[in-house]
């Protein structure tokens, strides 16, 4: 797009600017939906499971004394029906959301998750088992191929948050916040965008993989350290779902920022491929 | 909580043709679902040993969590007699069909270890297990070579009949962690936690630790055996590889 010279104070930093490019892989653009879809049936299925022992214990075998989190449910004393959520030891009411809840079958039950939420929504142990282990394996071999073709294209290069990187972060965010006026100069991801996206792809899909694997006797058998180093088979547990929340917050601030970046042109590069670069974007940094 | 479980696993069964979401609970999706399975038991299979913990560790008032003590007239009989006439039977694919008594099976050899009982539902206990190991008796027995798996059948029932049963293929029966135990906590078991034998799988979950077994049968295949997928629990939908 041409400059005229009035705006010439806000000429692109970059010649690529504004420009229609490619800007995802198709094998970044299927195993990103794939990944969507399995980390929303994982989440769904996992409540379902949760909600077999609805506690979490920061301890190795399950202890009360060690309870962080626990969601009850039953009746009071006049008969009435409650949902409780205890978090460290202070007890909240959540009757008809948590605790005492939507039965998945058009009723009510003691149950911790409500069934619109759990995968399959009325409870079964069984089934959610199957998703959640079925899904695991398409989250891991999704991953692997992303990774794998990613680093091979040289995608994976320019997602990573490198030193440079960093002095840049402040002043980004400043820019989200609207206390500065320009971003810092900046090539296919910003640096917020690359922090986020190295802690997700190198730290919490990793770390929710290996506590999720902690929670199983015959992975503890064979690597024995991995359950010690999360402090035991509970807090493994807790560890899962507490990532689990922190990728939810991921999902949730992507979600906003997909929306409010230009909704149209963010779907666009994750369904064609193609990508109207920003005024303050270019090809490579 | 089995009970619960078992409770759980009859309202997906009552579910059946009311929920829009059963539709992809059912085959072929299903089936696609159980894959995951073979590739669980491929990649994580029965390697190591279970952590082995100690004293300080043991929850002595051990969680039970299963049917309640079996109602069947043969346990009352024995639990009346103090599991004098108890006998266990070892047969199918073996060359030496053995039976034992309670004293026989503690004469054989005996084991004591304190290892982490895993529930599926996520709930974890700690107990000291005392009994023969499996590989022992299995040994006696010379497994013939159509030998594949090994059923556990056991005195309880679930409210509609259907006996409660348990199998493991061979080469997780034979892991040195896997017991027939008969002490829990220096104490012989009760009539609760699965007197006068029960399984114990320290490397998988707990539903494969079969209570109250009196009978031990090799086989070459599981199908023809009740529902056909080798337990009470994976009858009901649960994995048979319960290592994860």
């Amino acid at each position: 797009m041409d400059v005229t010279a009035g705006q010439a104070s806000s000429a692109p930093p970059f010649a690529d600017s504004q420009r229609l490019v490619y800007r995802h892989s198709v094998t970044t653009r299927v195993t990103h939906w794939l990944t969507a879809l399995s980390l929303l049936v994982l989440v769904m299925s996992g409540l379902q499971i949760f909600n077999a022992a609805a506690f979490l214990d920061a301890s190795d075998k399950t202890d009360p004394a060690h309870r962080v989190l626990s969601i009850d449910g039953g009746q009071t004393a006049s008969g009435a029906n409650i949902g409780t959520v205890t978090i460290l030891g202070h007890t909240f009411t959540t009757t008809h959301i948590l605790g005492y809840t939507d039965d998945g079958m058009g009723g009510e039950t003691a149950r911790a998750f409500p069934g619109w939420i759990t995968l399959p929504g009325y409870q079964s142990l069984a089934d959610g088992r199957l998703w959640h282990f079925f899904f695991g394996w398409v989250l891991v071999l999704c991953g692997g191929a992303y990774l794998i073709v990613g680093f091979a294209r040289g995608d994976i290069q320019k997602l990573v948050l490198r030193p440079a990187d960093v002095p840049k972060l402040i002043p980004m965010q400043l820019y989200y916040l609207r206390l500065r006026k320009e971003p810092p100069h900046y090539g296919k991801y910003n640096p917020l965008q690359k922090l986020a996206y190295t802690l997700v792809i190198f730290a919490f899909v990793p770390l929710l993989i290996l506590t999720g694997l902690a929670l199983s006797p015959g992975v503890d058998a064979w690597l024995g350290p991995l359950p010690w180093l999360l402090g035991g088979r509970q807090f493994a547990r807790l560890w899962h779902f507490l990532l689990m929340l922190v990728l939810l917050g991921f999902v949730a601030v992507h979600l906003v920022l997909v929306l409010s970046t230009g909704v149209v042109n963010n779907l666009r590069s994750m369904i064609t491929g193609g990508y109207r670069l920003g005024k303050h974007e270019g090809l490579d940094a | 909580m089995k009970r619960a479980l078992f409770l759980a696993s009859s309202f997906s069964a009552l579910a059946g043709c009311a929920q829009a979401t059963n539709a992809l609970n059912e085959s072929p999706f299903h089936n696609v679902l159980e894959l995951t399975e073979r590739l669980n038991h491929l990649v994580i299979g029965t390697r190591g040993m279970a952590r082995l913990y100690t004293e300080a560790d043991i929850d002595w008032n051990f969680r039970t969590n299963s049917f309640s003590t079996p109602s069947d007239d043969r346990y009352t009989r024995l639990v009346n007699d103090g599991f004098r006439s108890y006998r266990l039977l070892v047969d199918g694919e073996v060359k030496a069909k053995s039976v034992y008594s309670i004293a026989e099976l503690r004469a054989l050899q005996y084991l004591a270890q304190i290892t982490r009982h895993d529930c599926v539902e996520g709930w974890s206990a700690i107990g000291k297990w005392g009994g023969v190991p499996l590989h022992t008796v299995l040994s006696l027995a010379q497994p013939t070579p159509a030998a594949r798996c090994v059923v556990f059948y056991c005195f309880d029932r679930a409210d509609d009949g259907t006996p409660y049963y348990e199998s493991l293929d061979l080469h997780e029966a034979m892991h040195p962690q896997t017991v027939l135990a008969l002490d829990l906590n220096n104490h012989p078991l009760d009539p609760d936690h699965g007197a006068p034998v029960r399984l114990r799988v320290p490397t998988q979950l707990g539903y494969k630790s079969a209570k109250w077994v009196h009978h031990i049968e090799l086989v070459a295949a599981l199908d023809h055996i009740y529902d056909g997928k080798g337990g009470y629990w994976e009858d009901q939908g649960y994995e048979w590889y319960a290592g994860i």
